[in-house]
């Protein structure tokens, strides 16, 4: 791909921001590492060796229990299948993953009552919560879901707000008037509230969230994009491309919107940080995404509820904090990589 | 829903007691008394106060809003507060709270008419309201009147006082008959009305509501009003010769000389101030309470006891409850398979702290009414397999049953949060038998409003109580398949309704409670309702210079330091002594035996 030497010049600024540069490295790493999540945390084992045959139970169908010999028909527990075959200490072994543990997963004790501790013993690396649910895999599922959750919003977010921005910007007149006002009528309906009625009377599932969120959080983008387009209209390269005779459509999408990708992806960063934001207040409050479906916001929750339990709240606060913290670090870093002047520093 | 069970069941009892009102006119004097009626009365049913009570001492306790008004009746009256009014005034007669049977309150004596729906009584001629007026046949009469009156704006009253009590006939200053509008089983629950002075009302006007917020009725019962801050504080002192005070089934209750009522917004402050001895008594049901909240100084020092009193009282139909209109519960057999995929068990010892009881089925405790030789279905693979086969199931990929098409997977609709890491041990639990759950948590009213309209897969829920079980809102089809009514199963059973019109009809006590007995069977045997869990006691803390009788409290008890209530409370008083001597201990931070009492008296046998 040939690269303009202009975006290059933002690349190599970008990857000289060293803070920013290895915010985005962790950045990566956090997200692939939750979309490879099953591999690393999960009660199925990643191999199974049983009998002279191999299963790779990980992806796929459940495996019944007695397929490896136990005397159920639901789907085999490998962590007892490990006991058994250790005891049993014949050629069948099995790889369990770092946390055997699944999302949903309650492993509850004898006489005790979760939230547990952390143990390494049992492999609860961060304790359970108040279901007995391991708290590493609520956390890295939970993210999973936060990210895809504020990814796509961002995406729906933007490609509305910024269509309608640029749309206003460039015909101006009675459309950008009209569209001002139902903007500003439209952003004055109490968004919270609106959630909270909708999920009290039928749980909104992940579409449904992003839908309603979608519709009251477009109009962020339209006034940022409205003020640069009406700039960018009266450029030469505009009048150019209405000379050529191009389209209304070609001259926004090609010409304009380019131009104005700065702006755009200046504010990515942070809209990305402001749907975990959103996405985890709204479970904290429970109008989220219904149980038991892992979430930020519950752990939160929980961790209120139970605050002699510190590795709940400890937990998904410092996650919080990590991931906002390489978010923002990011998007200054973006910021500054396209900044026009090239002035600003950050130390 | 669930919570508030306990305090409408007494509700119930009470208010039946408390409101039954004057009727029309038509009866004043004149009227002779049947000659063929046997008066009844009963001073034999044993007495569950101690003889050791000393009267003495101030009760602090606590409320968590100021009430809006003083008034029983009309707007904003339907406070928590109005208990402890309604429990300082006594009706014609009560229930005793172990054997049940009728006993003597204002009147000494009552009779049956052969009509079913008459009741006489004779009054004790000592009874006195608060202001030293007697209570006469005539202040039973106005009752009706006033319940009936449009100026005390309680549509409900007006509309209870009329359609279900019929006249109060006056045959003399101390006897009377109160008549209800049809003849019924357990009549002495109905017409058991509670007086209401005509010279204090007088003449109801227009500014009833307004005149009567902050007035202090005159009432029958121990204690009255006597000292009051808006939004501060309500203080109860006891009658020093109140004229039921030597009575038998009164004797040596109503101890505490002034009971102080104190607001107080919020539970966590409340629980600090019982620490501190502000506040006497704590209820500490929730086993976060009970097991380490009380894990604190005051409790380990013994100058704080804690006692886990099992009850005997009806318990709420808590479960989960099938829609059978729904295509996949039609089938008997799934029914059935869902019932055995539900780990009720592992919920109770894992989650709850072995603190629930199971529940088997949804009329325990309602004593004879009570079919004891039902057990609920318990968790076994081995039956769900069964039961799925029989129906030509089969295992899906991910081991969920599925058949045609179709898969097991079937939603739970619930309110409560503390609810869901219950739901979250049986939904994985039930994967195990090839069920999926799936939750849906939603506010209370939303699964209220879902649960009514019929659109549940199950609601997860519990009944209030009554005296009596109430079939035929549940299960009668005539409820069935149609919004706003009770049968949230759609239970439609020609023999079910058989036995439920004849439960219905019946004024036979035995044969009433054979009918009950059947249907319980018959609704354990549709499988509809999956019973889950059951509170049957009381756990509270309180200082040590209180003290309970031998047994502490009654079948019947909901809360064993409750003051009032005619039928309960106010067993408990007040040690001096012991007072001293714990204050004395504090003092030199001398340790006392920690105390925790369990008493099983009453506990209700699985």
């Amino acid at each position: 791909m040939k690269l303009n030497p202009l975006t290059i010049k933002k690349i190599l600024r970008f990857r000289s921001i060293r803070r920013g540069y290895y915010s985005l490295i962790i950045f990566m790493v956090m997200i692939v590492v939750s979309f490879f999540a099953e591999l690393l945390i999960n009660n199925r084992a990643l191999i199974v060796y049983y009998q002279g045959n191999y299963y790779l139970p990980t992806y796929g169908e459940m495996i019944p229990g007695k397929n490896f010999g136990m005397d159920y028909e639901y789907e085999a527990n490998y962590r007892e299948l490990q006991k058994k075959f250790e005891l049993e200490k014949n050629d069948n072994w099995l790889l369990l993953p770092i946390v055997p543990y699944g999302k949903f997963e309650t492993d509850l004790k004898e006489g005790e009552y979760p939230p547990f501790p952390p143990s390494f013993e049992r492999s609860h690396y961060l304790g359970t919560d108040n279901a007995g649910r391991d708290i590493v895999a609520r956390l890295v599922y939970g993210f999973r879901i936060a990210i895809i959750f504020s990814l796509i919003l961002l995406l729906v977010n933007y490609t509305i707000g910024v269509s309608v921005g640029i749309v206003m910007g460039y015909w101006g007149g009675k459309f950008d008037l009209f569209f001002q006002r139902i903007i500003e009528i439209w952003s004055n309906v109490p968004f919270l509230y609106v959630i909270i009625i909708i999920s009290s009377i039928m749980v909104p599932n992940f579409t449904m969230l992003i839908f309603i969120m979608a519709i009251f959080g477009w109009m962020g983008m339209t006034w940022t994009m409205r003020t640069v387009t009406y700039k960018e209209k009266e450029r030469e390269y505009v009048l150019a491309a209405k000379a050529l005779g191009a389209s209304n459509m070609r001259i926004l999408f090609r010409h304009i919107l380019p131009n104005t990708i700065a702006v755009i992806i200046t504010y990515a960063p942070f809209a990305v940080s402001g749907g975990i934001v959103a996405l985890t207040s709204l479970d904290y409050l429970g109008f989220g995404l219904p149980p038991p479906i892992p979430s930020w916001g519950e752990l939160l929750q929980q961790g209120w509820a139970n605050m002699d339990a510190w590795w709940i709240s400890g937990s998904v606060v410092i996650a919080m904090l990590v991931t906002l913290i390489v978010v923002t670090f990011i998007g200054e870093a973006v910021r500054e990589a396209v900044d026009p002047k090239m002035h600003t520093t950050y130390e | 829903m669930k919570v508030f069970t306990r305090s409408l069941r007494f509700g119930v009892i009470v208010f039946l007691g408390l409101f039954l009102t004057a009727p029309s006119y038509q009866a004043s004097a004149a009227q002779e008394l049947p000659k063929d009626i046997k008066w009844l009365t009963n001073h034999e049913d044993p007495v569950f106060a101690s003889k050791k009570a000393k009267k003495g001492g101030v009760f602090h306790a606590s409320v968590m809003s100021f009430p809006m008004t003083f008034r029983v009746v009309g707007p904003d009256s339907n406070g928590s507060f109005r208990s402890a009014i309604l429990s300082n005034h006594l009706s014609l007669i009560g229930i005793h709270p172990n054997t049940e049977n009728v006993i003597p309150e204002i009147a000494t004596h009552w009779a049956f008419d052969k009509d079913k729906k008459t009741m006489y009584f004779k009054l004790n001629k000592n009874v006195r309201w608060s202001d030293g007026k007697p209570v006469t046949s005539d202040d039973f009469f106005y009752a009706l009147e006033f319940m009936r009156s449009k100026e005390i704006v309680a549509p409900w009253y007006n509309d209870y006082y009329t359609k279900e009590i019929d006249r109060v006939i006056i045959y003399d200053s101390h006897t009377l008959a109160v008549v209800a509008t049809k003849a019924q089983p357990d009549l002495h629950l109905r017409v058991a009305i509670t007086p209401a002075p005509r010279h204090f009302y007088g003449k109801l006007g227009k500014d009833f509501v307004k005149k009567y917020n902050w007035k202090i009725v005159p009432n029958t019962g121990p204690y009255q009003i006597s000292d009051f801050k808006k939004g501060k504080y309500v203080k109860f002192k006891r009658k020093k010769d109140w004229w039921a005070k030597d009575l038998h089934y009164f004797k040596n209750r109503f101890n505490v000389d002034k009971v102080s009522y104190s607001v107080v917004r919020d539970h966590n402050i409340l629980w600090e101030y019982f620490k501190k001895g502000k506040e006497d008594v704590f209820a500490i049901n929730f086993p976060k309470y009970w097991h380490v909240k009380t894990k604190t100084p005051v409790v380990e020092n013994g100058y704080v006891h804690k006692i886990w009193f099992f009850n005997d009282t009806q318990q709420s139909a808590t479960g989960m409850w099938l829609n059978q209109d729904r295509e996949i519960f039609k089938d008997w057999n799934v029914r059935y398979a869902f019932a055995h995929a539900m780990n009720i068990g592992k919920v109770i010892e894992k989650v709850l702290r072995n603190d629930y009881y199971r529940l088997e089925h949804g009329f325990m405790g309602y004593g004879r009414y009570s079919n004891n030789n039902l057990k609920a279905r318990r968790f076994d693979l081995a039956k769900v397999e069964e039961y799925m086969k029989a129906s030509g199931w089969k295992r899906g990929a991910d081991g969920i049953w599925e058949k045609e098409g179709k898969r097991f997977s079937v939603e739970v609709t619930y309110s409560f949060e503390e609810h869901t890491p219950r739901l979250v041990v049986l939904k994985e639990e039930a994967k195990k038998a090839g069920v999926e759950l799936r939750l849906q948590k939603l506010d209370s009213s939303a699964t209220f409003k879902k649960i009514l309209e019929k659109k549940h897969d199950i609601a997860w829920m519990g009944w209030s109580t009554s005296l009596r079980p109430q079939y035929w809102e549940h299960f009668h089809s005539v409820n069935a398949h149609k919004t706003q009514t009770n049968n949230i199963t759609n239970t439609d059973d020609s023999e079910m309704d058989r036995l439920i019109d004849a439960f219905r009809n019946s004024l036979e006590e035995e044969e009433r409670i054979k009918l009950s007995l059947q249907i319980q069977e018959k609704i354990h045997e549709s499988g509809a309702f999956v019973p889950t869990f059951m509170v049957p006691y009381v756990r509270q803390a309180y200082w040590r210079w209180w003290r309970l009788p031998e047994t502490p409290g009654t079948k019947m008890s909901g809360n064993l330091f409750s003051p009032f209530g005619s039928a309960t409370g106010g067993l408990f008083w007040y040690d001096k002594d012991l007072h001293g001597e714990t204050k004395d201990a504090m003092k030199k931070k001398k340790k006392l035996k920690p105390v925790t009492t369990i008493d099983e008296t009453y506990k209700m046998k699985n």
